[in-house]
């Protein structure tokens, strides 16, 4: 299959994540439009028979950490983080509120949401997302370790602390 | 034994290194030998069993909270940047090429200038309101000068409406429109095979207003005729051709005390 094909199957994936990853669908569309871009302006410099997947959410990470520096006034608390606007999930999965879970996500540092959300929901081996973060297995494996048990804590907080958070998600 | 990567499980007997076994278990990524010693040590160890039902838990719900978010929508198509830069290129080549025409064959519609901001809305509500069948318009021709009395005043001038009959058309209604400093008029024409023209007038705003000769805007087979007097700005838009739209926006202007001859 060409480049051009492949790129365009790994499109919903690359947006999904870009999705998860900012909080924001704008700010993911525009994201998933630049990788494209970029990709395409440079697909000399993909070697053929390498992962194009691990490849694109490298440049998304980039330009997402990128965009993230530029955008540094941005606090998980702020009202104005792009994830307030996100609507609320509703529902549960094995007795987790999803909007607990949500919230959690985005006060992870962006350094465990994004091992979390390429490991848990694109379903990467720890070979591949240390490809896309550019670091060792090893790290890949502990980030992991620590985000996932960083958000056990989360959610796991006292009833009356998490109503009181679950009152600023809502975010009136 | 508490660590200080761990300093939120106060009662727990969990090292760095377990919570990382236990971690790479359920992401299939432990060695055999500690898969076996792991899987044992669950099977023993409620604690670590919770753990491992907790972070499960949590990848669940982050893919029911990411699930088929994008997969759901058609995927916006991109456009390729070699092509756009193509593209702009070729559009730059059609955008000279009709502008030399246009300068060729359209001297009377002037220099180019980009239209004004209410031709484009003109265009815009032909579009909008021209496919309308049911409500084309808010007050019909039937009452006509309920119609003429009511927008007169929203304008805040005297409205005449122009017949178009000896092109075929007759008035269906009219509407009121948002417009760019104030409220503006819609007026439908519609002949007998159905096709429609709308007349669009601005409100007189007091200002003084650069007067512009009869000039076009098109898109796709819309056409837009704009001109504009001291008071208001005009616009006819239809898409019945551009040589016989032309024609009536010669004698619509005419007959709004326009002096077409002067740019003819």
């Amino acid at each position: 299959m060409s480049f051009d094909t492949d790129l365009v199957g790994i499109l919903p994936q690359l947006r999904r994540y870009a999705r998860a990853l900012t909080g924001d669908r704008a700010w993911a569309d525009d994201l998933v439009q630049d990788v494209t871009e970029r990709a395409l302006g440079r697909s000399a410099a993909f070697r053929v028979g390498s992962n194009l997947r691990a490849w694109l959410f490298t440049i998304m990470r980039n330009l997402y950490i990128d965009q993230l520096r530029g955008r540094r006034d941005i606090a998980v608390d702020d009202e104005t983080a792009p994830w307030r606007q996100m609507a609320a999930p509703v529902g549960e999965v094995d007795g987790l509120v999803l909007r607990d879970v949500q919230r959690a996500l985005y006060c992870l540092p962006v350094e465990q949401r994004e091992v979390m959300l390429l490991v848990c929901v694109e379903d990467m081996s720890y070979q591949e997302a240390s490809a896309v973060l550019n670091v060792p297995a090893g790290t890949v494996m502990s980030r992991l370790s620590r985000a996932r048990e960083h958000m056990r804590v989360m959610l796991g907080e006292e009833p009356g602390r998490k109503s009181a958070s679950l009152k600023i998600v809502s975010g009136t | 034994m508490m660590k200080p990567e761990n300093p939120d499980r106060p009662e727990s007997s969990a090292s760095a290194d377990e919570l990382r076994a236990l971690s790479a278990f359920i992401d299939d990524e432990s060695t055999d030998a500690e898969r076996a010693e792991i899987a044992a040590r669950i099977a023993r160890d409620p604690e670590s069993a919770a753990t491992v039902a907790a972070y499960r838990a949590q990848d669940n719900a982050l893919r029911a909270l990411f699930a088929g978010t994008a997969d759901q929508e058609p995927q916006v198509v991109v456009v390729r940047p070699r092509r756009r830069y193509l593209m702009a290129a070729s559009w730059l080549a059609v955008g000279i090429a009709c502008g030399f025409l246009m300068h060729m064959m359209l001297p009377m519609i002037g220099r180019d200038k980009p239209a004004p901001m209410f031709a484009q809305r003109a265009d815009i509500a032909y579009a909008v309101y021209a496919p309308e069948q049911r409500h084309a318009v808010e007050v019909a021709a039937s009452q006509e000068d309920h119609l003429v009395t009511w927008l007169s005043k929203r304008l805040n001038r005297s409205l005449t409406i122009p017949s178009l009959h000896e092109y075929g058309f007759e008035l269906v209604g009219g509407r009121l429109l948002p417009g760019e400093d104030g409220p503006a008029a819609q007026f439908m024409y519609q002949n007998a095979s159905g096709e429609r023209l709308t007349l669009y007038m601005t409100s007189s705003t007091g200002k003084r207003r650069e007067e512009y000769a009869i000039r076009m805007l098109r898109d796709g087979t819309r056409r837009t005729f704009y001109w504009t007097t001291e008071q208001a700005g005009y616009a006819l838009s239809g898409q019945i051709g551009e040589a016989k739209l032309r024609a009536i926006t010669f004698d619509t202007c005419a007959a709004l005390g326009g002096d077409p001859k002067k740019w003819q």
